[in-house]
């Protein structure tokens, strides 16, 4: 028992500090691409936690969609605009403003910790959170979140294209 | 092994997503630091689900990068859209609220 | 019956007036006259009937009009009140009036505004007369008030002229400077007089009530505003201005009426100052100083009108003298000898100006005994009067006050009275010699003085002589008919005839030896007062009171106006609300620059605030860090 603990504890403390350094490389980096890259890495990380949580479906289901769908839109979204070193937003005082904005947070911070303290300490050790069961769920009790959050992917598709569509001369959208 | 890592990453998660949509002015770190506070949030739905025991949470963190999706395809469509707008990526340039005419 | 006496002057005036302003290029001669004259005949007898009703045993009429306030117990009403007091004073003030009126008529005939004038003339009446029958001292307050604004309207009668409007000012404010004082006394006798009724009886009933500080302050401030009113020193520089007026004005309200109305005054309140008599001392003082001061002035005046002021104030000190030193009646009976003689040197002094087409200055007549001669018998009589010499009715009333002093051992009052007595006849000697006797160069030929303005003379002259024998001394086998039927609270005298008969010999001689030395001086050269000496100098320029008043008083105050209408109200009171202006303009672009329209601020804004919420539940929740 304390051999899996310790286990745990280090592969979950290695998994974060992946989250944590992608994040802050995330926000701190200059070019764009690094912070994309950055994300990159907290999302797996965050795959890794999921799994470390025993939700082995969320964990695929999260690399599959956050890092193989919206990381590589996001990098290619970069890339695709492609800017120049030069045009990029002048942040001079990037600096200033994360240590402020942190500054501002910490209280905000330890609040929310101290308060999700007080939820129950210990993980329950049933099995009974295994994918068969999640599957299950979704169908059964969760069957019209299900369906309405595939109008809403539609939807989202829809007005993606709308958005970024060029107009077309003497077409009105 | 009991939670209190699980939430204090929750947390950092979290504050650092914050910081970065406050401190940066380009467009994509802004989209990303959101992502992430989203992301932290369903680290905490998964955490709570293993602690109650309740395949529940499971199935709400899966809806929830179902809508994290959705919302991707949105945001960097609307960034396509507004580089070509003002050629720029700059959060500042983009200050048509500051008056009403 | 007084309800009468006191509106119908005020009806008349406003009749009067709404005439006038109707067209007042017309001129409705015999309207005018017929109304301003014939009110005042009316009320003259009138009031000689309440006077007759009164000698013959009836006591104090009462009359109400209405009543003009009631709050509780606080009731004022306008009521009038006719005690022996007030008698006399309405009998007088409308014989005297009623004479000057018909003068008027004449001296004015041709004059521009002569509707208004009479307007004006029986407003005074009317006020007069408001302030001599009123019931409570706050109806005798609205007297006093209106007899001042009708001594304005009238002093500035002519008023093409610049500088009588700026002596009617001057009478005017003045007389407030008085009224300050007047108003203050009225309020404290109010205050302490709570809820017990303030018509003169009701206070008179009360005055024990007060202690005796509190009555020498009221006594004293009652004095003040008689100082403005009466022209006694420091308030008198109005009355020698105010001689711009015409003739009859001077002759009826700053001979006869208005400027008694302060003895008046003391007199009425007669029960408050037997009680003080440390300022009746004062007020004695001040009256003696007064008629000195302007014997001197006057013995070195060169225009008529101006030598009788300052004889007036002369005569008011005296009253004052007697008012002062509890000798009410005598100072009431000198006010009604010498509105007789004055207001007789006035008219006549009136009628040598139309004479001599309104010429002034004594020293440009002469000679005129022989032209003018009804004038010149009658205000030898007069002077005569005035002068003090026997019978005639000056030598009592004069004589009275005068034995008042010596007995209550006010010994240097007594000496400048006499003193004052030498110098009253030189001054009216010399005027009388001046004008009538001294020899002139060339004769121009004389206007004519309407008959009006000779026949009032005529009975004036006769009251002159006569008036006297009213208040005649024990010690001359007298009866003091008018000291007994007043019943003021005189204090008595215990002197000896014989001291009685040597100051009265005394009064005598000094009056003739000041006629003598006018004589020698004045009868047969003429004599202008020079200015080599420093004395005549200063003397013959009023010892430049005017002047010391305008820089103590007047300049300081003009520069202070000055100084606050560019400084302090630009810099200060603008200034102040200039910068709250200021202030909120700069907080407004403050806080214009936090809306920059960059939605990250706003983000920050709001992160900010949460973070606040965040600390403040962090400190109530006492969460350990």
């Amino acid at each position: 028992m304390p051999d899996t603990n310790t286990l745990e504890l280090t592969i979950f403390t290695i998994l974060a500090l992946f989250m944590l350094g992608g994040s802050l490389t995330m926000i701190s980096a200059k070019q764009t691409y690094i912070s994309a890259f950055g994300f990159l890495v907290a999302m797996i990380g965050l795959a890794g936690e999921f799994a470390l949580l025993d939700s082995r479906f969320l964990a695929i289901a999260q690399i599959m969609v956050s890092v193989g769908a919206i990381v590589v839109l996001s990098i290619l979204t970069i890339l695709t605009i492609n800017i120049k070193e030069e045009n990029l937003p002048h942040e001079p005082y990037k600096f200033q403003w994360i240590l402020l904005a942190a500054l501002l947070i910490s209280p905000f911070t330890i609040l929310l910790y101290k308060a999700l303290k007080t939820l129950p300490q210990q993980f329950t050790n049933i099995e009974n959170i295994n994918s068969k069961i999640t599957g299950e769920l979704l169908f059964t009790q969760w069957v019209l979140p299900f369906e309405i959050v595939s109008i809403l992917l539609l939807t989202a598709m829809l007005g993606a294209i709308i958005i970024a569509k060029q107009k077309i001369k003497g077409e009105d959208l | 092994m009991n939670t209190d890592p699980f939430f204090l990453l929750v947390t950092l998660l979290f504050s650092i997503g914050l910081v970065g949509i406050i401190s940066r002015r380009n467009l994509f770190v802004v989209y990303m630091s959101i992502e992430l506070m989203l992301s932290s949030i369903n680290l905490l739905l998964a955490t709570l689900s293993k602690v109650l025991g309740d395949a529940s949470g499971s199935v709400m963190a899966l809806l929830l990068i179902a809508v994290i999706a959705a919302e991707a395809t949105l945001f960097l469509a609307i960034i396509i859209h507004l580089y070509k707008t003002k050629n720029s990526l700059d959060s500042d340039n983009f200050i048509d609220l500051k008056e009403i005419k | 019956m007084l309800n009468i006496i006191v509106i119908s002057p005020f009806i008349s005036a406003l009749l009067i007036a709404l005439v006038y302003l109707f067209n007042t290029d017309v001129k409705r001669y015999f309207f005018y006259t017929f109304m301003g004259v014939g009110s005042i005949f009316i009320i003259t007898i009138l009031s000689l009937l309440t006077l007759y009703e009164t000698i013959n045993g009836s006591g104090t009429i009462h009359t109400a009009l209405f009543t003009w306030l009631s709050l509780g117990s606080f009731k004022i009403e306008l009521a009038f009140m006719a005690d022996r007091l007030s008698v006399v004073m309405i009998s007088f003030i409308t014989f005297i009036g009623l004479l000057i009126h018909i003068y008027a008529a004449g001296y004015m005939k041709d004059e521009e505004g002569y509707g208004k004038f009479f307007a004006y003339f029986n407003l005074f009446m009317g006020s007069m007369l408001l302030l001599v029958l009123a019931d409570n001292p706050i109806i005798m307050f609205i007297g006093w008030e209106l007899v001042g604004l009708s001594s304005y309207l009238l002093i500035g009668f002519y008023h093409q002229d610049a500088a009588n409007i700026k002596a009617a000012n001057k009478a005017f404010i003045l007389n407030r400077v008085g009224d300050f004082g007047f108003i203050i006394a009225l309020s404290l006798l109010f205050i302490a007089l709570e809820g017990h009724g303030f018509t003169f009886d009701e206070i008179k009933a009360n005055i024990s009530l007060l202690d005796h500080s509190m009555l020498s302050l009221i006594g004293l401030l009652l004095f003040v505003g008689a100082m403005g009113k009466s022209a006694q020193i420091p308030l008198y520089v109005w009355l020698p201005d105010a001689m711009a007026g015409p003739t009859p004005v001077s002759a009826l309200i700053h001979a006869a009426t208005m400027v008694t109305a302060g003895v008046y005054m003391v007199a009425r309140f007669s029960f408050l100052y037997i009680q003080i008599p440390d300022i009746g001392l004062f007020i004695a003082s001040i009256g003696a100083a007064s008629a000195l001061f302007a014997a001197i002035i006057a013995s070195y005046q060169s225009d008529i009108k101006k030598i009788l002021a300052y004889s007036t104030m002369s005569q008011l000190g005296y009253m004052f003298i007697a008012v002062g030193l509890g000798a009410y009646s005598s100072g009431i009976f000198h006010v009604f000898t010498h509105a007789f003689f004055k207001a007789l040197l006035f008219m006549g002094a009136g009628a040598i100006i139309i004479a001599m087409h309104h010429e002034q200055n004594i020293f440009k007549m002469g000679a005129l005994r022989g032209r003018m001669k009804l004038v010149y018998i009658t205000m030898l009589i007069a002077t005569l009067a005035i002068s003090g010499i026997p019978p005639f009715a000056g030598f009592f009333s004069k004589d009275a006050i005068l034995v008042t002093a010596f007995a209550g051992e006010h010994y240097l009052i007594w000496t400048i009275g006499s003193l004052t007595a030498a110098m009253t006849s030189f001054y009216m000697f010399r005027l009388l010699f001046t004008v009538f006797h001294s020899p002139v160069e060339g004769r121009r030929a004389l206007r004519n003085v309407p008959k009006s303005m000779t026949y009032p003379l005529v009975i004036l002259a006769f009251g002159s002589a006569t008036a006297g024998f009213l208040g005649v001394n024990e010690a001359y086998g007298g009866k003091m008919l008018i000291n007994n039927f007043l019943s003021l609270p005189d204090t008595l005298h215990k002197l000896p005839h014989s001291t009685e008969y040597m100051i009265g010999a005394l009064n005598v001689s000094l009056g003739f030896v000041g006629m003598l030395f006018a004589y020698k001086m004045f009868a047969f050269s003429k004599h202008e007062p020079t200015e080599e000496l420093l004395f005549t100098r200063v003397a013959s320029n009023k010892f430049y009171i005017d002047e010391i008043y305008e820089f103590l008083i007047i300049k300081p105050l003009v520069n202070m106006s000055h100084f606050i209408a560019k400084v302090i109200d630009p810099k200060i009171f603008d200034g102040f609300i200039n910068l709250n202006v200021w202030f909120y303009l700069t907080a407004s672009k403050l806080f214009t620059r936090l809306q920059n329209g960059k939605v990250r601020y706003y983000a920050l804004y709001i992160l900010a605030g949460v973070s606040g919420m965040s600390l403040f539940l962090i400190y109530k929740l006492g969460v350990a860090l």
